[in-house]
């Protein structure tokens, strides 16, 4: 028998993986960098996940008070929420120039604290952010253990 | 049988997919790793407004007197105390002056307190032992935001103070 000349068609195979790779782009969660996975939250039956929220602050709390933004931890907490609200304000400023600093806030601020985390600590955190005129808080929570 | 292979005209161009499949499976092979599902998570939502001094005497308006530093008294706040053990655990619950023994027992009391007609509670301050767990916390709050108010809506307006230990 003559040897044969064969090329695989890769058309096909292409087609598959270039399948997949649209899957994973879109199934990928580029707002999960933002949180601290590390983090053990407290499981509260009655917590409902929101979607949809646009406006929010989201703080993850240490089991040492400390606020980590994208894994660096902050060391000063009252000056970190003050420049978040600094910005928050600068942006409300084009809609609502009589906004002055103290005033109420729409952003939300998400509390991603550790179970373990004393509440002294946290209270140091909500303080801040209410000086700083936010008032509207989303405390976070698993309804379910992790297992 | 033998196999005829079609003969190409001359400026024929065959594309070379090699290449690109190589790029594809390095892209693949970059999400799966990556690939990460984040887990679902709920939240209460609450409107914590900074604790203002009120005149339990409906003589002066809230906040009016702003550098006081006393617990709030006024006929619409409810004071809730949820005390603590040195390793963060609840050591007692109080509802206003009254020991309340379990969480279950607070939640009856509760309910007793904001179902009845002539509720005159709006809000509830929740006083707080400094060692005590976020998580205890969280279970204090969650009782608190099922109870409903005379209007139909659920509490939601709470204030935290740290409990003089």
């Amino acid at each position: 028998m003559e040897p044969t000349e064969g090329t695989p068609n890769l058309t096909p195979i292409l087609d598959m993986v270039f399948q997949l790779i649209t899957f994973f782009m879109l199934v990928i969660n580029f707002k999960s960098a933002s949180m601290d996975l590390s983090l053990h939250l407290p499981v509260v039956g009655s917590a409902r996940p929101v979607e949809g929220q646009t406006d929010l602050l989201i703080l993850n709390i240490t089991p040492d008070g400390k606020i980590n933004v994208y894994g660096i931890p902050q060391e000063n907490i009252e000056n970190y929420i003050a420049r978040e609200a600094a910005s928050t304000l600068l942006t409300l400023h084009r809609d609502h120039p009589d906004l002055k600093a103290g005033d109420e806030l729409p952003t939300i601020v998400v509390i991603r604290a550790d179970k373990s985390t004393p509440f002294t600590l946290l209270y140091r955190v909500i303080t801040a952010c209410q000086q700083q005129g936010f008032r509207h808080f989303a405390l976070k929570a698993m309804n379910k253990s992790e297992s | 049988m033998s196999r005829h292979r079609k003969r190409r005209k001359q400026g024929d161009v065959e594309l070379n997919l090699a290449a690109m499949l190589d790029m594809a499976f390095q892209l693949l092979t970059f999400f799966i790793l990556t690939f990460k599902p984040a887990p679902v998570e709920g939240q209460i939502s609450l409107r914590l407004p900074p604790p203002l001094p009120i005149d339990a005497g409906g003589q002066k308006e809230a906040g009016e007197d702003t550098t006081s530093k006393e617990l709030i008294k006024s006929v619409k706040t409810l004071t809730i105390s949820v005390f603590a053990e040195p390793n963060g655990s609840v050591s007692a619950y109080g509802i206003g002056e009254a020991p309340v023994t379990t969480l279950s027992l607070l939640d009856k009391r509760l309910k007793e307190i904001f179902g009845a007609p002539d509720n005159p509670f709006e809000q509830v301050v929740i006083q707080v032992g400094k060692a005590l767990r976020y998580d205890e916390l969280m279970k204090v709050v969650e009782v608190c935001t099922r109870q409903t108010l005379p209007d139909g809506s659920k509490l939601s307006k709470l204030s935290f103070v740290e409990a003089a230990q």
